[in-house]
């Protein structure tokens, strides 16, 4: 230590002496800052680091961390789109992107669930028929969730699934297939038609728990639809009808498609011999 | 070909005469044979694929409406 002149001299050493001794008697003095109002509400600013928020700035997003999910999301939207390619000005699903697509899913062993999101206007009776039997053929569980809006061919979709939800405020219309594009008249048209009809009625049946006559009478109901005969189920209106299975969102969708992923697990593994 | 909806036709089906599809073409997008075709802002885009690997189907840059720069036009 004597080496040293003084206590600047030495590294690491603070020539400090405390006020008072330190007991349990004596209460340290506090010292307020100058500037500082003591009764202001102190905000504290915690923030993302300088680097994610020039990502932010530079490119209008930050880097999400890619965590494989073992759920794949299907969202369907707008008309689906089938044997006509619509217009552009209609926003669509096309079935032959959405079949091999369920496809992959069947195949992939990263993928062990299913979750269904429908916001769909209807269209082709063809390709929406063909998306649900590719949904409840699919092996892996499978949830749905009705957002906004499942109408006319969405209903099957909606039903494919081994559980469906839909959010409160969202709506499912029920109506009759109606004549469009060349029609003859005559009566075999109309048979056609009706046996285009009873497939959609005898999927969406088969698929939930509402009965075909209940269904038919929806479909067929006078006086709700401003442009059309049938009916429009908002909500707990479509669980009520056994249509659907559960109100709900994305939170109770997801831990239920958890839970069937878990039991799927469970069956497939076997009693240990 | 029955559109079961409960939006107007007319709406849906508003323009169907004046589509054009003169620009479709076969492209290569990624390594992936695909039909592509102009949007109205000139730029190409996928319209649909023609694969037979379903695990193309679940590539995030080859979904339908994508803009594309083909790798080369067969």
């Amino acid at each position: 230590m004597s080496y040293y002149k003084s206590f600047n001299q030495v590294p690491g050493i603070f020539p400090y002496q405390p006020p008072a001794q330190p007991g349990p008697e004596t209460n340290p003095e506090h010292h307020e800052h100058p500037n500082q109002d003591p009764n202001a509400e102190r905000t504290r600013i915690t923030g993302k680091s300088k680097n994610t928020l020039d990502t932010v700035k530079e490119i209008g997003s930050t880097q999400v961390p890619e965590v494989k999910s073992n759920i794949h999301c299907l969202t369907i939207v707008g008309q689906i789109e089938g044997h006509l390619v619509l217009p552009p000005q209609n926003k669509t699903t096309k079935y032959e992107h959405l079949i091999p697509q369920l496809v992959a899913i069947e195949q992939s062993p990263e993928i062990e669930g299913v979750l269904i999101i429908l916001n769909t206007v209807g269209g082709d009776v063809e390709a929406g028929l063909a998306i649900a039997e590719m949904i409840t053929s699919l092996s892996k569980p499978t949830v749905s969730v009705v957002l906004g809006g499942g109408h006319s061919i969405g209903v099957p979709i909606a039903v494919a699934t081994d559980y469906s939800f839909i959010a409160e405020t969202a709506s499912m219309t029920i109506h009759p297939i109606r004549l469009n594009g060349l029609v003859i008249g005559v009566p075999q048209t109309y048979e056609y038609l009706d046996k285009m009809q009873d497939r959609v009625v005898r999927f969406v049946t088969h698929h939930s728990k509402i009965s075909q006559d209940k269904f038919r009478e929806l479909m067929f109901r006078t006086g709700e639809l401003a442009r059309d005969i049938g009916t429009v189920l908002i909500g707990q209106e479509a669980v009520d009808c056994g249509l659907i299975d559960e109100t709900g969102g994305i939170s109770k969708a997801l831990e239920k498609l958890n839970c069937m992923m878990d039991e799927r697990k469970h069956r497939n593994e076997g009693p240990l011999q | 070909m029955i559109l079961y909806t409960p939006m107007q036709l007319e709406l849906v089906l508003a323009g169907l005469d004046q589509m054009d599809h003169s620009s479709d073409r076969k492209v290569t997008v990624n390594g992936v044979p695909a039909i592509v075709r102009k949007n109205s802002a000139g730029k190409e885009e996928i319209v649909q694929l023609l694969s037979t690997n379903p695990n193309d189907y679940l590539r995030g840059d080859l979904l339908p409406g994508t803009q594309i720069i083909p790798d080369c036009a067969n």
